[in-house]
């Protein structure tokens, strides 16, 4: 600045070319920012020019009185005379801490191992099972050997569910197979299913209607073709419908024929959907 | 949450408070120096000089000017809180173990330790708003406790009575203004040290934290123990949140035990229940000993816990702990929403 201040004539102007720098400039922008050009020398002697927008927000917030007035008071005791902002040597930020409130919290949860964490963080996503979409795993559902998940079943996303729960109980993630089992594709979970049924020919009928009964549904379906199983999901306690059935056909084209003509159908209150089962594992 | 780390103190924290206006968090240690930070960004305010001893408690008038501490060096001690300025000091033949204001600031009430001949009392002062102003030596009223020695008191809704916990386990009401006991009741187990209690923000009804392990929410009135939360250690504070329905409860080994159980064994947690359901909803770890003391912001904001540690963790708490709630207060929060 004392150079520019102290500068008389254009010719000096001249001789100190590498060294005058420009004046900064603002620019108002039609968005309400600013533009501001800054230019400096750096200490290898190169010029910087530095661009900064900036847009200037009013924050209006209201303030005790007292507060207010202890804010720019002057400190004491051992504070006296330091600036004002935080000091380094008594005050400090600690690494972040992940505080998430959640119900039923179990001292357990965090003293486990990796399986115990792994579970952990499925609890905190919400637990939905893929069956009926209670609030347990696929594997506790009471109509998993009965029913198929509903949605996309990701095989993966089963195993993993397996893994935890394994945890949970305390078995440690065992890799046993019965005898019986071996060789068979995804052991384990399918254990002791009831019926040998043919997922190409199920269908999943959703917005079933409480009060509807499995010989509704079978006299319904029975129209398009030989049904071989109809499962109505009923609430253990009241009895009533869950909302959801599964209908399976001898031949696939039957299905085929009966999911086109029975979605959208209203039965009772309700607009049914029909669709094909997915695959269980 | 990133907790802000106050290490101003050389000794294990004893006792840290906010200001009923939440700008101010003030911390008492067994080093001789009482601390004021702002409780936003943690930087220090100022300190306290004047105690000759270990210090185990503040308290701070309704208008934050004044404030009042209690040590081990028999003295309890009045300052100014804007300069540091000692105003005033009270003595006593054995440790203030706890002071604390009236709702209106007029009043201060001070518990002393039971030692060598003397019986542990509650005394009452009449304090004069102004700092300027001489205050008064006498007291106005004195409780001696003679069954069994009180650890912590405090005044209830309109100043009507004093609450007293005791050593035993037992809680007993006083008249406060004619010092008459009017109720005792057996809340805690028995010969468990009650260590901590705190009022609800209309001091109705406060929260105790004891070493038997649990903590009870207690309607000032009646003495009836309306909520009690079960812990696995021994507790030494206990806050009830305003905004949410929580208490936040501090503890963890006795100090003596410390050194031969891991950080993570010795539950050196704050943990977080939830008032009505009395069900634990989740903890926040970060000490290397146990939590002597838990303050919560008044607007619930935040809260600070001073650990036997030395550092003061102050937290403002995120969205999350706003969000939370049971299905039943959802399913309430939307019936009300479609009013």
């Amino acid at each position: 600045m004392s150079r520019v201040a102290g500068r008389t004539d254009w010719a000096e102007e001249e001789d100190e070319d590498n060294l005058q720098l420009p004046q900064q400039t603002i620019t108002k922008n039609k968005d309400g920012t600013e533009t501001i050009v800054t230019y400096s020398i750096r200490e290898d002697g190169k010029k910087i020019k530095t661009t900064r927008r900036i847009k200037k927000t009013t924050v209006k917030t209201i303030v005790n009185p007292r507060v207010a007035e202890r804010k720019s008071l002057p400190k004491f005791g051992q504070e006296k005379g330091k600036p004002p902002g935080p000091q380094t040597d008594t005050t400090s930020v600690a690494e972040n801490i992940v505080f998430r409130p959640v119900s039923g919290w179990k001292a357990s949860n965090e003293d486990k191992g990796d399986d115990a964490k792994k579970k952990n963080a499925l609890k905190d996503a919400k637990i939905k099972c893929r069956i009926c979409s209670g609030d347990h795993w696929t594997t506790k559902c009471p109509f998993k050997d009965t029913m198929a998940p509903e949605g996309e079943g990701v095989p993966a996303d089963m195993k993993d569910d397996g893994v935890a729960e394994q945890g949970a109980l305390g078995g440690g993630g065992s890799s046993y197979v019965p005898p019986h089992l071996r060789g068979r594709s995804g052991a384990g979970e399918k254990m002791g299913g009831k019926y040998e049924r043919d997922d190409l020919a199920t269908l999943r009928v959703t917005n079933v209607s409480e009060f509807a009964e499995e010989q509704d549904l079978r006299d319904l379906f029975s129209r398009f073709g030989h049904v071989t199983r109809v499962f109505l999901a009923k609430d253990r306690e009241t009895g009533r419908a869950k909302g959801f059935a599964f209908v399976s056909y001898a031949d696939r084209s039957d299905a085929a024929k009966a999911c086109e003509k029975m979605d959208g159908y209203g039965l009772h209150h309700l607009i049914l959907r029909v669709e094909f089962a997915k695959k269980t594992n | 949450m990133r907790p802000i780390l106050l290490s101003g103190h050389e000794r294990a924290l004893t006792q840290v408070k906010y200001n009923p206006d939440g700008d101010l968090i003030f911390s008492v240690s067994k080093d001789h120096v009482v601390c004021a930070w702002f409780s936003h960004n943690g930087e220090r305010f100022g300190t306290y000089h004047g105690h000759q001893g270990a210090l185990w408690t503040v308290d701070v008038d309704p208008t934050s000017t004044l404030l009042a501490t209690g040590g081990a060096d028999n003295t309890m001690r009045l300052w100014e809180v804007n300069t540091g300025e000692l105003l005033s000091t009270w003595d006593f033949p054995t440790a203030v173990k706890r002071v604390e204001f009236s709702p209106d600031g007029r009043q201060l009430l001070c518990v002393t330790e039971k030692r060598s001949g003397h019986l542990g009392t509650v005394v009452v002062f009449d304090i004069n708003p102004d700092p300027k102003a001489q205050q008064s030596k006498e007291h106005t009223l004195r409780i001696v406790c003679e069954d069994s020695k009180a650890t912590v008191a405090g005044f209830s809704y309109l100043a009507e009575f004093i609450i007293v916990c005791h050593e035993d386990g037992s809680i007993s009401q006083y008249d406060a203004k004619t010092g008459e006991k009017l109720f005792n009741t057996q809340a805690h187990e028995e010969d468990m040290l009650i260590t901590d209690l705190q009022w609800a923000p209309d001091r109705t009804y406060f929260i105790t934290a004891c070493k038997d392990k649990t903590s009870k929410i207690v309607a000032a009135d009646s003495l009836e123990v309306l909520k009690t939360f079960v812990t696995d250690t021994p507790l030494n504070s206990a806050a009830i949140t305003p905004v949410k329905d929580y208490v936040i409860l501090g503890g963890g080994q006795a100090a003596m035990d410390v050194t031969t159980t891991s950080a993570r064994q010795g539950k050196f947690e704050a943990r977080f229940y939830h008032k009505i359901f009395q069900e634990e909803i989740g903890r926040v770890r970060g000490h290397f000993g146990p939590l002597n003391y838990v303050a919560v912001h008044p607007d619930g904001t935040g809260y600070c816990s001073g650990g036997e540690d030395g550092y003061v963790r102050v937290h403002h708490f995120d969205k999350p702990y706003f969000d939370f709630m049971y299905e039943v207060e959802r399913e309430r929060a939307q019936e009300l929403s479609n009013l």
